[in-house]
């Protein structure tokens, strides 16, 4: 609370110091248009250089601004070629500026400022906001899969949850592997709750000397997000709205009934029990239960955007509306954001600000297994009865693997969540001594998220009932605030452009969440349900809580604007650590030469630019939760012990004894190559990099004869991402027809260089591998979690050729596994590496027509050289169906296959960590196609319309992959990625939507 | 001049501002922050509270799933010919790698056995060595050690029952180092095994008050002891052990059947039960799966049907002994309380010892939560003293003690279960093995005792059992990975 009565008091004191500081000055206006087309350009930065004073070009391209007649006027806008005017005394400019169809030569964000592409010395992507907002995405996020080279997109099938998004391959394991967001200066590990046509920019910083600014959050890249501004000039509103439907696409086709029957007969038997099902034929088709719970799902958004601006100050309004069903058929989420951006200039010298989101959403959640259930559900039951009451698997005698009714577990299913959130920050900016810029920022962000979940007294089946009604309610909040202080120096003296910054930073984030829990609350709507209705009720809390405190500087330096030299520092202090730990200091130089510059090129006219750069630099990641130097008690429920009838909550101590841990640092060397060619047509960017993780955190399980829980966290290993990235664009033009065609790749090498275990290997991966069984092995001088079991090398055709083998208690149809170290019989010691999770190859291509009015996006993605992990297969614990694949080539007597086992795949033997688990996870996809058409503006201006544009768009139409599983996307925590237990089906997604400008 | 002194101004009044924001947020406490909604260990081990709390978090974790559900059934129960799998033929399949000897290293209910037994004891482990240090009542503090020494020794006596050698921890590592240690030899954890029992045997009370039974009483450890003893062969001490146990004024529950019921738990009989409620409101303390995985299938209020009695063990009552309907629920039977069993079904017949009437479900709670879990009865008792008196050449005793079992059963049918007098050595041991398989059929005491009376080939040969190999169970394959080579695969599992 005082800290925030400090910075009120700043913007006070801010608000005081009013005068006029350039009596000197002169006004002069003028008409920004495109060098090209003549259009008026809106919104274009007019700054005095050397100053931050300045302003922008109105609707109809006009400015004015007040400057001493001596100095330098700066024309930039995104997209175009910035422009540096001598005033001269001139009282009137009007400026033609040059689109950057070579994008090389733009404006980017970098970390705590802006700087001309031209000088960037590290490796920075942006993404504009409209290629973002074409997507036809909810999350922002998704949309900038296959954009930007190095940038691996992973979205999660489960609807509303935020993609996984890697950078350079994976860094780091444990506890925040989150890229670091910075929307307009505030820090975020996510940004959901941002409405994608609300962002102007994305800026991506891959290499470690752009994002070592950002320190302790820089280890896993970080993406900067400008949002919308208002514009000077007259009030503009924009309306886009879509519609359109998700359906799921490449379905993984299930056995019907009397497939089944037939199957869990051959199963039966292969267990020694007489068949369950007398005549499977009788059965016929049976239950279509993907059919019966999900549907193709119906999405509406709607965004009214309203902006403008005086001479003072400017603004920007957004309104969002969301409504999504998901594809289980209840399944709904509905989303209202807020974003306002208000920029005032009461003097000269003085800026003022404010950017603030809010955002409520509400969903009826679906039951989290509920796909599992309609995977695994048996065709062989009716949804309902004949009398109306639900099939029931416990009257075929299915087994506790799949004792539901999907319908039933819908029905009775009654979870809602809603979320409130408000975040943003205040901001002031001072500029002084015509050189210096002193900004001061407060963000912040609320939060509070809420589950009430209503289980109620009801009969379904034998299994699915409830006799005592459960309410139970859980809530969030959240509570995180960040200062930052920068001051700036910037100054042109010859041929030397010199810009330093210092800053300072402090940050708190907080989490706490209360759980309620109370049983016999009466019914009867939402409205009545509340815990103290109830009895037996219980309560229970949890959180987090981490502080950290920074110093940072930066020197960025040009001489003639050909040779570049950035170099920065910083230092933090985060709560995780202690003692020596606790500050880290970590320093980044990149330095850049620009070849088109130099006398020798300029006779030449295949380049435009040539650039050649290079950058070092050191960055942390302090991801761990908490202070883990603080063991603490486990009193969970179970440790409740009985005596004399009475319940008493135990409590203990049973984790191993923790160690003292220090920053994960990143090492990162980044050399690219920037060119454009051939009156900027053809752009291209080429990097290598090689990021070592030092001190790497991550759990190392401990024998369980310790007795303890959780393993031992530690800073216990050394990895390397070393690799390619090229990226390439050819713009064109040929009479009304205008073209860009774009392609990139990551080419990413994952490899453990030094683990604490020394030579022995790590196993993890158990998650989702029926038994428990561990599946990925990390060893050093190898990828990070490879998968590792048995060979496969044939299926056991009879009983005697078991009795011949290594196997002896194997039955026939079960998997034969290969004797790699030939003694004679299959032990663990015969196990091998089976494949690689992490994708060597991450691709897009991106390509725009436009011929006059329409316009067309199409954009493709893919990854290759990489594996994937099919657990759902052996994921088995009883009668659960099997895919139609599965059964058409199963073994069922010998002769009938060698490769795919008999029913029994579930069985210890076979569902051993194995190759025939182990696919290819390679992929390609039409990522989005977008067909849009501009009405002639002729006809709009009579009703009073600017603009007007109504397109079609396909997100991920098309799809092809050889994987059996539902979707290739698998994501999984470092040492378990890529092993896939989930089966949410995949999505494409088509809308019909209208752009509309007043 | 004027102008730039005012600037000078401004500036430095801005550097005070931010001077006052960065020594606020770089004061140490602003670094130092508590974990969220957890005590810090350093604030525990202070009080009498901490030291009850933390013996009550040893005897809860023994109502654990991995203590009392899949992996004791899994290790000490269908490898005996009293039980097999179960429920659907097709559910939980490894369990049949258990009753056929065709399991490997890498099946996770070891595992699963292994890191419960060791939860176990690093909970008594932490009593043993922390609450020594607080200042509370003396007397208490003896009694919390010795019950966490009696729960250490239980947990050693499955852990070297099953595996044979097993790292022996009598603290809770204190550093990495101690994290990866080899195993020890039987002999020794056997040892250990032994020093725990006397030493809580000499401090435990011979009973509780109301508010406090279910707690270990002198008893159960001098019991346990016996058991102990009686594993290795060391009849003297079994004798004395039982005999001890037999001054401490235990008596048979008249009605076998009714005994197992959750009306007549603690009873004269009980000497060591592991204690299991519903407690209302907190599903997630109530999560004994004891009763539930063996449970009547297909009925609400039942279970899963697993670990479920083999005909073997049907037909080895003698005729008209009422314990065969006592511990077996038939298909097509009504139970004494009144729940009638479907007729048809996936299994012919159920464990009655751990069955709880259906009415006393609760949904939202597992079935069967009520039930405790008999350990040790003093008709074991009764029938290891009669076991070591025979070996000992005291056919007398043998046979006084043999009848009290045989005559609980009997009641007031006198035409059953005909008193045993032949003073035969060779005859009385088999007579009492006998004894010992139905009057404590399915409580997972028969595999082992087979094994321990040196007759495994014998009696479970026929299912696949193997001399020299299945006496124990291999090693978790993932704690051998773990351990990096320290740990060593037992014989004929690698």
């Amino acid at each position: 609370m005082k800290r925030i009565y400090t910075i009120s008091g700043l913007l006070l004191l801010f608000t005081f110091f009013s005068t006029a500081l350039f009596a000197q000055n002169v006004t002069i206006k003028g008409k920004v248009s495109d060098a090209k087309t003549g259009e008026a350009l809106i919104g274009v930065t007019v700054a005095v250089k050397g100053t931050t004073n300045g302003t922008q070009t109105d609707v109809n391209g006009v400015y004015s601004v007040n400057a001493a007649s001596n100095t330098i006027l700066q024309v930039s806008y995104l997209g175009y070629t910035t422009q540096e005017i001598v005033i001269a005394g001139r009282n009137n400019i009007d400026v033609k500026l040059q689109s950057a169809t070579n994008e090389l030569q733009g404006v980017v964000v970098i970390g705590y400022g802006t700087q001309r592409k031209l000088d960037v010395t590290g490796s920075v992507a942006s993404v504009k906001g409209e290629e973002i907002s074409k997507q036809a995405s909810i999350n922002p996020l998704s949309a900038l899969q296959g954009k930007v080279a190095g940038v691996q997109i992973t979205n999660s099938g489960s609807p509303g949850a935020s993609p996984k998004v890697v950078i350079r391959g994976t860094g780091t394991i444990y506890g925040n592997t989150n890229v670091l967001y910075v929307v307009d200066g505030v820090w975020y590990d996510d940004i959901s709750f941002l409405n994608p046509s609300d962002i102007e920019n994305m800026s991506i910083l891959k290499d470690a000397s752009s994002t070592a600014i950002y320190g302790i959050r820089a280890a896993n890249g970080v993406v900067l997000v400008t949002t919308k501004k208002g514009k000077k000039g007259t009030t503009t509103v924009n309306y886009n709205g879509y519609a359109g439907w998700q359906s799921v696409t490449n379905p993984v086709k299930m056995a019907n009934a009397t497939e089944y029957a037939t199957i869990i007969n051959e199963l039966y038997a292969s267990n020694n029990s007489t068949p369950l099902f007398n005549d499977p034929a009788s059965y016929g088709t049976g239950t279509d239960w993907s059919k019966q719970i999900l549907r193709d799902a119906f999405v509406q958004n709607h965004q009214v955007s309203i902006n403008g601006g005086a001479e003072k100050s400017s603004y920007n309004l957004s309104l969002g509306i969301l409504n999504q069903d998901g594809n289980i058929k209840t399944d709904n989420y509905k989303r209202y954001t807020m974003r306002l951006t208000d920029d005032y200039q009461p003097y000269k010298n003085l800026k003022l600000g404010i950017s603030a989101s809010g955002l409520y959403s509400k969903s009826k959640d679906i039951p989290g297994g509920i796909f599992h259930e309609v995977y695994g559900a048996a065709p062989v039951v009716p949804v309902y009865y004949a009398d109306g009451t639900y099939g029931d698997p416990s009257d075929y005698s299915l087994g506790d693997g799949n004792n539901y009714n999907p319908q039933a577990s819908l029905d009775f299913f009654n979870q809602k969540s809603t979320n409130f959130r408000f975040t943003g920050n205040v901001y002031a900016q001072l500029t002084f001594l015509k050189h210096f810029n002193f900004k001061t920022s407060l963000g912040g962000d609320f939060g509070q998220a809420e589950v009430k979940n209503y289980n109620p007294v009801y009969v379904a089946t034998l299994k699915q009932r409830n006799t005592t009604s459960v309410l139970s309610q859980d809530r969030t909040e959240t509570r995180n605030w960040i200062v930052e202080n920068t001051l700036t120096y910037e100054n042109q003296f010859g041929d030397h452009r010199l810009t330093v910054l210092a800053g300072q930073t402090a940050q708190r984030n907080q989490a706490y969440t209360f759980n309620g829990r109370a049983e016999n609350v009466p019914g009867g709507g939402d409205e009545n349900m509340y815990l103290s209705l109830g009895t037996n009720r219980t309560s229970t809390d949890g959180g987090s809580l981490n502080t950290a405190s920074s110093y940072f500087g930066r020197v960025n330096y040009a001489f003639k604007d050909k040779y570049l030299l950035n170099a920065t520092i910083r230092d933090d202090a985060a709560s995780q650590f202690y003692g020596d730990f606790l500050h880290t200091t970590l320093p980044s130089i990149g330095a850049g030469w620009v070849i088109t510059k130099e006398d020798f090129m300029k006779d030449q006219h295949v380049f435009d630019l040539l650039k050649l750069r290079g950058s070092w630099g050191k960055v942390g990641n302090a991801g761990i939760p908490y202070n883990p130097l603080t063991p603490t008690i486990a009193r969970d429920p179970y440790l409740t012990a009985i005596f004399g009838g009475v319940p008493y909550q135990g409590a203990s101590y049973n984790t191993v004894q923790p160690q003292l841990l220090r920053l994960e640092i990143g090492v990162g060397t980044d050399i690219g190559l920037e060119a454009a060619m051939f009156n900027n047509h053809l752009t291209f960017e080429a990097d290598y990099y090689n990021r070592t993780t030092n001190n790497a955190i991550f759990v190392i399980p401990v024998p369980s004869s310790t007795g303890t829980s959780g393993g031992l966290i530690g800073n216990q290993a050394k990895i390397q991402n070393r690799g390619f990235e090229f990226s390439a664009t050819w713009r064109g033009t040929s009479g009304e027809f205008t073209y860009s065609i774009g392609g990139n790749i990551g080419i990413n090498n994952n490899k453990l260089l030094e683990v604490v275990s020394g030579k022995n290997p790590l196993y993890q991966g158990g998650d989702g591998i029926a038994n428990g069984a561990l599946a990925t092995r990390s060893v050093v001088n190898e990828p990070i979690g490879q998968f590792y079991g048995y060979k496969v090398v044939g299926v056991f055709q009879t009983a005697a050729e078991v009795a011949s083998s290594g196997q002896t208690s194997a039955q026939p149809g079960d998997f034969k596994y290969a004797d790699t170290d030939g003694d004679g019989v299959i032990t663990s010691k015969d196990r091998v590496v089976l494949g690689n999770p992490n994708p060597k190859y991450n691709y897009g291509f991106n390509t725009s027509f436009g011929y006059k009015n329409f316009d067309l996006a199409l954009d493709f993605q893919g990854l290759a050289g990489v594996d994937i992990y099919n657990a759902n297969v052996a994921y088995r614990f009883g009668n659960e169906n099997y895919t139609k694949d599965f059964y058409d080539n199963r073994w069922h007597g010998p002769g009938t296959s060698t490769t795919y086992p008999s029913a029994n795949v579930g069985n210890t033997s076979n569902s051993a960590p194995n190759s025939f688990f182990v696919e290819s996870g390679a992929y390609f996809r039409v990522r989005n196609a977008q067909l849009g058409y501009t009405l002639p503006s002729a006809l709009l201006t009579k009703i009073g319309i600017k603009r007007l544009r109504v397109y079609a768009n396909a997100q991920n139409p098309l799809n092809f992959f050889k994987y059996k599983g539902f979707n290739p996307e698998v994501g999984g925590g470092p040492g378990s990625t890529g092993i896939d237990a989930s089966v949410y089906p995949l999505y494409a997604t088509y809308n019909f939507g209208v752009n509309v400008t007043f | 001049m004027n102008y730039s002194k005012n600037i000078l101004y401004k500036a430095s009044g801005l550097v005070l501002f931010a001077t006052l924001i960065l020594t606020q947020s770089c004061k140490k406490s602003f670094l130092d922050v508590p974990r969220q909604a957890q005590q810090p260990a350093a604030q525990f081990w202070k009080t009498g509270d901490d030291a009850k709390a933390a013996v009550s978090a040893a005897y809860a974790n023994l109502h654990e799933w991995t203590n009392i559900a899949f992996a004791p059934m899994a290790i000490e129960s269908v490898g005996s010919d009293d039980t097999e799998k179960g429920s659907s033929a097709t559910d939980a399949t490894f369990m049949n790698d258990y009753d056929n000897f065709t399991v490997t290293a890498g099946q996770g209910q070891l595992g699963d056995f292994w890191s419960g037994e060791y939860k176990t004891i690093n909970f008594a482990n932490q009593v043993i060595t922390r609450v020594p240090a607080i200042e509370m009542d003396a007397n208490l503090k003896a009694r919390y050690i010795a019950e966490c020494k009696f729960i250490r020794a239980y947990a050693y006596f499955r852990l070297v029952r099953a595996f044979g050698d097993v790292p022996l921890r009598l603290a809770p590592p204190k550093d990495a180092s101690e994290y990866n240690i080899p195993r020890t030899a039987k002999a020794q954890i056997w040892a250990a095994i032994e020093t725990d029992l006397t030493d809580a045997a000499a401090v435990l009370p011979q009973s509780y008050g109301a508010a406090d039974v279910g707690r270990i009483t002198k008893g159960a450890a001098l019991s346990l002891h016996a058991k102990a003893a009686m594993y290795q062969q060391k009849w003297a001490d079994v004798l004395s052990f039982t005999n001890q146990v037999k001054g401490l004024g235990y008596s048979l529950f008249p009605n076998y059947e009714q005994m197992f019921r959750t009306n007549n738990e603690n009873n004269s009989e009980s000497i060591f039960e592991i204690q299991s409620d519903l407690i209302p409101g907190n599903p997630d303390a109530s999560n004994s799966q004891y009763s539930q995985i063996q449970g009547v299938r297909g009925s609400t209020g039942g279970g899963w049907g697993f670990n479920v009695p083999t005909q073997n063990l049907a037909d080895a009552f003698e005729t008209g002994d009422p314990r065969r309907d006592a511990s077996i629920i038939f298909r097509g039977e009504t139970t004494p309380e009144g729940d009638a069993i479907p007729a048809t079904g996936d299994n012919p017949m159920y464990n009655q010892k751990s069955y709880v009437p259906f009415g006393m479900f609760v949904t939202g709670y597992n079935e069967g939560v009520q039930q405790n879990i008999r350990v040790i009865r003093y008709a074991d008792v009764l029938l290891m003293n009669a076991e070591a008196a025979n070996e000992l050449g005291d056919a007398t005793t043998a046979i006084a003690s043999l009848e009290l079992v045989k005559a609980r059963a009997r009641g007031s049918n006198a035409a059953i279960l005909p008193k045993f007098t032949t003073p035969d050595k060779d005859a009385l041991r088999t007579a009492i093995w006998k004894e010992r398989r139905v009057e404590l059929s399915q409580e997972y005491d028969r595999y082992f005792d087979v094994i321990r009376q040196g007759r495994g080939l014998a009696v479970f040969g026929p299912k696949g059992w193997k001399a020299n190999k299945n006496e124990v169970w291999p090693i978790p394959q993932n704690e051998i990975d773990l351990s990096f080579g320290v740990l060593t695969q037992n014989q004929g599992y690698n």
